[in-house]
């Protein structure tokens, strides 16, 4: 028998693996460094540019940015969103969404709606809590997408070097106009 | 009348405060095994119940309590409800004969009774081999009375893997038997006083000097032990991964709850014998570590539940490390390599026993 063989023999004997194994599992209940995040007590810092729950924005004075394009819900690829657009009362140039709806059920928070949207109208939200007891309770309207977006960003204004360039030349639009909600 | 009265009153007495300890330590070792597997793998463990989660095993045990009991339609009913019965017994009915601390008697209203063994019978140890055999039946009836797929093959696995390696059990414990010449398990502790080599995993003669060494008996009887008891790396009559559940899939609550308590009151068992045949039961390392006179029990009581613990944590230890046996792998270590062990360890411990002759 050669030397290699009787190596290889002997740590079979001894259940050398197997003592290897046990060693490692050893060394990590006595380094006992456990990775868990208990949840519901301690919550994980979420990344920058997370993608939570989507909102719909208002402008300083109030408004709602949206001007129903409809531009979200064609880039939507899971057809979450349904816009109805209207015309402006007594502001036949304007439009906006006279109703907004999305199936949150089936989002899959691509954030294709956010790119898409030529105003900034649309945010994702850091919030991810969302589990409900009736599937029905995912179905949002404008007032809910609205009131997500007021508690998730209470400052409501953009550095303007950070908005995009369309918003500038809207925010100028509509700076005279009085609140749509009257 | 009054002696046997007394001796009646005193075993009942025994027999319940085993019987708490048993399932104490059942209890204990659901939330220790949970936690020290956690532990191993980076995990907490349960952490939500009580400070840490120590009480998780009163919640789990409500839960299993008021849970539905369900039979399965199409289920053998008497033998679906006969099977959890015929587990858990069998697995509490062998501390009957375990010596938990020193074997000496004491007097009490005239009767001699010996206070840390329920019963010193001189078959002690084929007691507990015959009441172990039972529990496969209960595997097994489990299994097949459920009616369905996953727990019928779980409880053939049972029955080929128990059978197969109850044998080498019996074969392992063959040299320790021979050397201490009595199947009383409190003469087998006795046996092996006072020093650590006087177990018989190491095997010197009280007095004597010829080491002959059990310690191939020792591996061999951990491992069946850890295949009779169904635990990982053996468990493959529960394989969760393939089986569901083995031969518990179909039950539940306190049908359940029975298997459950099977299993862990086995793994106390079968770590008893083992600390009993092979490490020196209540026998301390040394004998300046053993409390001398009357005081002797306490420091017994602890060498044997430290004995037992060890073996306990080596079970959770194992379960940590090692992935499932496939089928084939179990039936051919049984076969292959543990029975011609154990058979090679009677032989060369007969010749050592013949030549050098113990006391």
């Amino acid at each position: 028998m050669s030397s290699k063989n009787l190596r290889t023999w002997v740590k079979t004997i001894i259940f050398y693996e197997i003592l290897v194994g046990m060693k490692a599992t050893l060394s990590h209940l006595l380094h006992y460094k456990p990775i868990t995040i208990q949840y519901p007590h301690e919550k994980r810092t979420l990344p920058d540019g997370y993608r939570g729950m989507l909102a719909l924005l208002r402008y300083g004075d109030g408004t709602e940015k949206c001007v129903g394009c409809d531009l979200c819900e064609a880039a939507c690829p899971s057809r979450v969103i349904k816009v109805v657009s209207a015309e402006v009362p007594g502001e036949p140039t304007k439009r906006y969404a006279k109703e907004y709806y999305m199936d949150m059920t089936r989002c899959l928070f691509c954030g294709l709606c956010v790119d898409a949207c030529p105003v900034d109208a649309l945010g994702m939200t850091r919030e991810y809590e969302w589990a409900v007891y009736d599937k029905r309770q995912l179905h949002l309207n404008k007032q809910q997408l609205l009131a997500i977006g007021d508690r998730s960003f209470p400052i409501r204004e953009k550095n303007l070097e950070l908005q995009h360039p369309n918003v500038a030349f809207f925010n100028v639009a509509f700076q005279h106009m009085p609140p749509k909600e009257q | 009348m009054t002696e046997v009265g007394i001796k009646l009153a005193f075993t009942l007495a025994q027999i319940a405060v085993v019987m708490g300890v048993v399932l104490l330590t059942v209890m204990v070792l659901t939330l220790a095994e949970r936690k020290v597997l956690g532990w191993m793998q980076d995990r907490m463990g349960p952490m939500e119940v009580g400070p840490y989660g120590i009480l998780q095993p009163i919640a789990d045990g409500l839960k299993l309590f008021f849970k539905e009991d369900i039979i399965p339609a199409g289920a053998n009913k008497f033998l679906f409800s006969l099977a959890p019965i015929l587990a858990f017994v069998p697995a509490v009915i062998g501390f009957a004969v375990i010596p938990f601390g020193p074997g000496n008697t004491v007097e009490i209203f005239g009767v001699e009774i010996k206070p840390f063994v329920i019963s010193d019978i001189n078959i002690g140890i084929l007691y507990i081999l015959a009441f172990t055999s039972i529990g496969a039946y209960g595997i097994i009836l489990g299994g097949w009375a459920s009616n369905s797929k996953y727990s019928l093959l779980g409880g053939l696995r049972a029955a080929a893997q128990v059978i197969s390696y109850e044998l080498n059990v019996g074969l392992a414990i063959v040299g320790v038997l021979l050397l201490a010449g009595s199947l009383s398990l409190v003469k087998i502790t006795e046996a092996q006083c006072c020093w650590i080599w006087n177990w018989f995993v190491i095997g010197v003669e009280p007095g004597g000097w010829v080491p002959i060494t059990q310690v191939f008996a020792f591996v061999v009887y951990v491992i069946s032990a850890v295949a009779e008891t169904n635990r990982v790396p053996f468990d493959l009559p529960e394989a969760e991964s393939e089986l569901v559940a083995g031969f518990f899939t179909e039950y539940s609550g306190m049908r359940f709850a029975f298997f459950f308590l099977a299993e862990y009151a086995n793994m106390v068992l079968v770590s008893c014998i083992a600390a009993i045949l092979f490490l020196g039961g209540w026998n301390a390392p040394a004998p300046f570590l053993q409390l001398s006179g009357n005081l002797m029990w306490i420091s017994g009581l602890f060498w044997f539940t430290a004995k037992v613990y060890f073996f306990l944590f080596l079970f959770f230890w194992l379960r940590a490390t090692l992935p499932r046996l496939r089928y084939d792998q179990l039936m051919r270590f049984g076969w292959k390599v543990m029975l011609p062990i154990a058979l090679a360890n009677i032989v060369l411990t007969s010749l050592a026993a013949y030549f050098f002759p113990r006391g």
